[in-house]
């Protein structure tokens, strides 16, 4: 353990620290006090739920935000990032979740966008691209610098935005959960590109809320909770004990709802089908191949997958929201009519998109006005061709009551968190009854209560006979929620398993576009 | 460290009540301003000048009358404008649409001008409102199945619109063109409706035209079906999130064409309006010159495309067009009231940055610095504790 | 067609189509920054306006009126496009009303307009008007002599302009740069890079090159002054950018077949083909409407360049 609020001015060790580092938004103190080092050498990771601070840690760490109180030093010495770019020129650099890369360039104009060491002159091609390879080279990460960023895949994409902090001399690297978006076999090449720097030198900060992730690639951990500092340990020196460490994010002993596996599930036939379904996206390219599946009633089937695989065009056409290039989507055996938002919706079958605010919420207009947003044609909520409003007033108030939504009617949805905004997403489209509901990442970015009543509301609505397809990047979701997980990877779906003892490892090779033979796994 | 100036914008969550009706009287009130000042510098007394342009404009006898008369397009090309913009889609074309609509209108008009007024009257409406279509479903049509950028269209389409009314006019010898005496072949002009098929006017000492009447008729029907019908329901969601609007099962492209159209409907009757209360014969030069679409698009923006208001806002910019065309000459050119015009627009349109941010100039606030990215975490404490962090959007459990 | 009308033809278009090349290669930098400038129209009435005014008062040399005029012109231009930049870049204000506000502004019927009336502008010719070089002593080889060696300043200049333009989108530093703020503003600003300024700048120089193009229309197209002299080609110019898929060499020439088809009549009516003259004026705005309606649907809007970020404020507090 660190003991707060002694500086140390140990130039040699300490690549950049926080003291005191105090910061608030309307409503919430995202950190409150925080003493934070990362030392030249070591992998540190700061583990925290969501929401707890960490990364506005960061975004203070590199110029992003200003701290309210409190201060930022590299070697020892206090600094006032006034931009990222102030960072940059500390040797600081955070690969965010959100990658900073120009998807119409190539890789060698990313890497050297906005470096100013060739001011003015001409743009060297060829130079670039050789010192991006040879970069490349050192920290075995391979990227082609000629490469077009459009064409990467997530897992690529990272690389060439950890190539970038290190082609612009970076000494510590922050990575915000850079692992949600990798495959289990990606992230372990990560960790070993990551271990390589630290070898060398750097400081690698890894930002996570995966314990095992952090006991098998830091040396310290800093455990963040409600913008505290609530732990921390030298994991070269203490023996791990997860349980403690969870309990310093969390608080308390939190489980989440878990699928019970003891009731048998899906009976009788397929609520929804899905027969040879292709699709391209807005650009021409494939985004869906033959994709066959299907869900019964009461039944969740969870769709794994690195995201950009196809999973969003996989719910949008099934919502009617996008129109397969060839094969079916059936409800209870009928086939829905293609690119039919409307039908699909009168057929019983609702959709909770990943985009939730701005395509499943407008979020300009009020939350009654968004309550109705389906059911406006509804005779009851009318009179001709005029909308009745106490009766929208009266049917919103029975929602918010019923899925425990804190927010008035009137209010704007842009003004609800996130948590509340999709308990009135889930409030509307589960009320109205669904026969199937498809669900794309309905918990992301939420934070831990909101995240378990949407767990809750969805084994609810399974329980009542809904078939529910659960379409997720987390897999320790899908694996805790689903009855079988269906794999998918490059608009294909892989295979499908028996979510009942499988092996993550499994899924990951799926993940990669393996088949079920080279996963070693048993087909349901 | 320095002080430097900045500005930047904190973002509001919901625009305060008092903007909405703060904002316009400060437009129109800057933009004086600065035509004083454009008058001064040009060596003209800008307060004689708006004193003689309040006079004419609403003091003198018949002034007023004259204002609702300027006024009458405005109003109908501000709801052409507004219902459109609102949905952020840009029909610019209000001014060649009005034109199509007078074509016909004038068609109709001589057409069966004796034949009893209400007759002829709907008729010509009828034929406005089918003009202003046709010249607005063009581009409508473009945008929805070739995807095509409607500013470009409808701007186009303005400028080929009075073509065809010189063309009608001046250079050929078409049912519109008056033939019937010698001079009218030497100095062409359009054949003039019958008396009896003049639209009529209300009250004495304040003479209201019928167009005004229809189009504040218009307005008060456009916000009931705006605020409490299906169809204004489905326009509200798609001009606030076009996403969100596909996802509830309306289909965008068949909307944007209604309003289209709608639009390109009440710039027509616009166009009918001016046949029938006005010059009561086809002007090319005049509707040319009269850029009614471009002020109507001003008139709407004054008041932030509300429909009951742009009664109000078409008043103002009328009365402003009817002084300047009463005192047009060596001491108040025309231009001037182009430049008072585009002022309150330019200022309307910077604005609505007021509506969404909160500005703060030359100190950094000590709630909010730069963040949270996208207000969710704003009200995070006071309903489920989220913290700032979910605001990334990108973490998974 | 016979040798002479196609050469009268090259001619008439590079004459009409330079301004379009003036005002499309300045519209083509903004919009490569991001900033669609809708201004441009009165952008140009602006820079015609002020120039003429210059060339009619000034007391000098012919070179130097011309010389001083165009620059004025451009100083005019960039003022607009500094308030145009100020509301649509720092005050986040919509492009489109905010660029027809421009319009109303300083248009045909705002202030240049004004400014032609109180200067008493309308009626006489220009004192001076832009003149011609003879280049090498070959403007009188056939066909290409007059047509490459014995244009007037600006054609140079235009020429001049869009090589360097050229070289500066794809070889510069800076020009990567401004490609980055045009796609993704966000991750430009995350690179360093300050994207207001490259806006600014970019709307700026766009603008002074609107204002010389305006200055084209007075001192060499119709060398006298008509309230709204320059007829919606800043609205041309616009369509030019897009159907030119924002790249410098594509946008010549397409601006020399504008030319052409604006010329066409004058070119026709000389040689006694009789038609209605509005057909021959209607032919550049319905080609605006064909060309852009040709690279806005299907297949061509697969390789479409559009800067991603074109007509979106950019704020860093927004996700």
């Amino acid at each position: 353990m660190t003991a707060a609020g002694a500086p140390t001015r140990d130039q040699d060790r300490h690549t950049v620290s926080a003291r005191g580092v105090t910061k608030a938004f309307p409503g919430v103190v995202a950190n409150d006090g925080v003493d934070f080092d990362a030392d030249r050498g070591e992998v540190h990771a700061l583990l925290g739920e969501n929401g707890s601070g960490k990364t506005t840690l960061c975004k203070i760490l590199t110029g992003l935000y200003r701290p309210d109180a409190g201060q930022v030093l590299v070697g020892g010495d206090p600094v006032a990032f006034r931009s990222p770019a102030d960072a940059y020129e500390a040797g600081i650099f955070m690969v965010h979740q959100h990658f900073s890369l120009v998807s119409s360039m190539t890789v060698a104009e990313n890497v050297v966008l906005g470096w100013h060491r060739d001011k003015g002159r001409v743009f060297n091609r060829r130079q670039v691209e050789e010192e991006v390879a040879r970069a490349a080279e050192r920290f075995d990460m391979h990227v082609d610098p000629r490469a077009i960023i459009s064409r990467l895949s997530v897992g690529e994409r990272q690389r060439v935005e950890i190539l970038k902090a290190f082609y612009r001399g970076a000494r510590t690297l922050i990575l915000d959960e850079p692992t949600s978006v990798l495959t289990p076999q990606e992230s372990e090449q990560l960790f070993v590109s990551l271990r390589r720097m630290a070898s060398e030198g750097e400081a690698v900060v890894f930002i996570s809320h995966k314990l095992d992730e952090v006991s098998a690639l830091c040396d310290r951990v800093t455990v963040l909770r409600q913008g505290q500092v609530s732990g921390s340990a030298d994991l070269r020196t203490t023996s791990v004990d997860a349980r403690g460490l969870a309990r310093m994010m969390v608080g308390r002993d939190i489980a989440f709802s878990r699928r019970s596996r003891s009731q048998p599930v899906g009976e009788g036939e397929p609520a929804l089908e899905l027969r040879n379904v292709s699709a391209v996206d807005d650009d021409g390219t494939t985004a869906l191949e033959d994709v066959t599946l299907s869900v019964r009633p009461g039944e969740i089937l969870g769709v794994a997958g690195v995201a950009g695989n196809g999973q969003v065009a996989l719910g949008e056409v099934i919502a009617g929201l996008r129109r397969s290039t060839s094969g079916d989507v059936r409800l209870r055996g009928e086939p829905l009519p293609p690119g039919n938002p409307r039908a699909a919706s009168d057929r019983g079958l609702a959709y909770v998109p990943e985009d939730r605010i701005g395509t499943g919420l407008a979020p300009g207009l009020t939350v009654a006005d968004n309550c109705v947003l389906k059911s406006y044609r509804q005779r009851q909520l009318g009179r001709g061709p005029f909308l009745v409003k106490p009766r929208i007033l009266a049917r919103t108030q029975r929602l918010l009551e019923a899925f425990n939504v804190k927010g008035t009617a009137d209010s704007l949805v842009r003004q609800l968190s996130g948590g509340n905004a999709q308990k009135v997403l889930l409030a509307r489209e589960i009320s109205s009854e669904p026969q199937v509901l498809v669900v794309a990442t309905p918990t992301r970015g939420l934070d831990v209560s909101a995240m378990e009543s949407i767990r809750k509301l969805l084994l609810e609505a399974a329980a009542r006979g809904a078939a529910i397809l659960l379409i997720s990047e987390d897999l320790a979701e899908i694996l805790d929620l689903a009855d079988r997980i269906a794999v998918i990877s490059r608009g294909r779906i892989q295979g499908v398993l028996e979510a009942d003892g499988t092996d993550p490892e499994q899924v990951g090779v799926l993940m990669m576009g393996g088949s079920l033979e080279d996963a070693g796994a048993v087909a349901p | 460290m320095q002080w430097r100036p900045e500005i930047h914008f904190e973002r509001r969550l919901k625009p305060p009540r008092w903007l909405g009706v703060a904002t316009p009287p400060i437009a129109v009130i800057v933009a004086l301003a600065i035509g004083a000042l454009v008058l001064w510098a040009s060596g003209r007394d800008p307060v004689d000048i708006y004193q003689r342009m309040v006079r004419s404009a609403f003091t003198n006898p018949g002034a007023f009358s004259n204002t609702l008369i300027a006024a009458t397009p405005l109003l109908l090309t501000g709801l052409a404008a507004a219902i459109t913009f609102r949905m952020k889609v840009w029909n610019i074309g209000a001014d060649g649409q009005l034109m199509i609509g007078a074509v016909l209108a004038a068609a109709a008009g001589t057409y069966f001008g004796g034949q009893g007024l209400a007759g002829v009257m709907t008729l010509m409406i009828l034929a406005g409102i089918v003009g202003g279509c046709v010249w607005a479903a063009i581009a409508a049509l473009l945008r929805v199945y070739m995807n095509t950028n409607e500013v470009l269209t409808t701007l186009m389409l303005n400028y080929i619109a009075p073509l065809i009314l010189f063309y009608l006019i001046f250079d050929s010898t078409s049912y519109w063109r008056d033939l019937s005496s010698q001079s009218a072949r030497v100095f062409p002009q359009a054949k003039t409706l019958a008396t009896e098929a003049f639209w009529p006017e209300y009250g004495t000492t304040v003479v209201v035209p019928f167009g005004f009447i229809l189009g504040a008729a218009l307005a008060v029907a456009l916000f009931f079906v705006v605020r409490s019908t299906r169809f204004g329901f489905q326009m509200r969601v798609s001009a606030d999130s076009p996403a969100a609007g596909r996802y509830a099962g309306i289909r965008t492209g068949r909307l944007l064409i209604l309003v289209m159209l709608l639009s390109g409907a009440l710039a027509g009757i616009a166009g009918a309006s001016q046949i029938g209360d006005v010059s009561h014969r086809l002007e090319p030069k005049n509707l040319q010159l009269a850029v009614f679409g471009y002020t109507g698009i001003a008139v709407a923006a004054l008041v932030r495309y509300h429909p009951l208001s742009i009664i109000v806002s078409a008043i103002l910019v009328g009365a402003l067009n009817n002084a300047g065309f009463n005192l047009q000459g060596p001491d108040l050119p025309l231009g001037l009231i182009g430049v008072n015009q585009g002022i309150i627009l330019l200022l309307v349109a910077a604005s609505e940055v007021t509506a969404r941010y909160r500005l703060v100039i030359g100190r950094r606030s000590r709630r909010c610095d730069r963040g949270p990215p996208d207000g969710e975490a704003a009200e995070a404490s006071a309903t489920d504790g989220a913290a700032a962090e979910q605001s990334d959007g990108g973490a998974t459990s | 067609m016979n040798e002479s009308l196609f050469v009268d033809l090259l001619a008439a278009g590079l004459l009409y189509g330079t301004p379009l090349v003036l005002a499309g290669l300045g519209e083509l930098l903004a919009e490569r920054s991001g900033v669609m400038n809708l201004g441009v129209e009165a952008m140009m009435l602006m820079g015609a306006v002020t120039a003429f005014w210059f060339v009619q008062s000034f007391e000098g040399p012919g070179w130097l009126a011309l010389l001083l005029a165009i620059l004025l012109a451009a100083l005019v231009g960039t003022a607009m496009a500094t308030v145009y930049a100020f509301a649509v870049v720092t005050l986040r204000a919509n492009q489109v009303v905010s660029g027809l506000a421009l319009l109303i502004l300083g248009g045909a019927a705002g202030l240049s307009s004004y400014l032609a009336a109180i200067g008493n502008l309308s009626g006489p010719a220009a004192r001076f008007k832009l003149p011609t070089y003879d280049v090498l002593g070959l403007s009188d080889v056939p066909i290409v002599g007059p047509l490459i060696f014995g244009q007037n300043a600006l054609v140079y200049v235009s020429w001049l302009l869009v090589a360097l333009t050229a070289f500066y989108l794809y070889r510069t530093q800076t020009g990567l740069h401004l490609q980055a703020v045009g796609e993704d503003p966000r991750s430009a600003d995350a690179m360093g890079i300050n994207v207001s300024r490259y806006r600014y700048g970019h709307t700026m120089v766009g603008g002074a090159l609107a204002g010389v193009a305006g200055s084209y229309y007075t001192l060499e197209l119709q060398p006298a002054w008509i309230d709204g002299i320059t007829a919606g080609a800043g609205w041309i110019a616009i369509a030019l950018v897009i159907t030119a898929f924002w790249r410098p060499g594509l946008l010549l020439t397409g601006a020399y077949l504008f030319g052409i088809v604006t010329s066409l009549g004058f070119t026709l009516q000389a040689r006694g083909v009789d038609l209605p003259p509005e057909i021959f004026t209607s032919l550049p705005y319905v080609l605006t409407i064909l060309a852009v309606v040709l690279v806005s649907s299907g297949w061509s809007r697969l390789r479409f360049n559009a800067p991603a970020a074109l007509g979106e404020p950019y704020s860093r507090e927004e996700a």
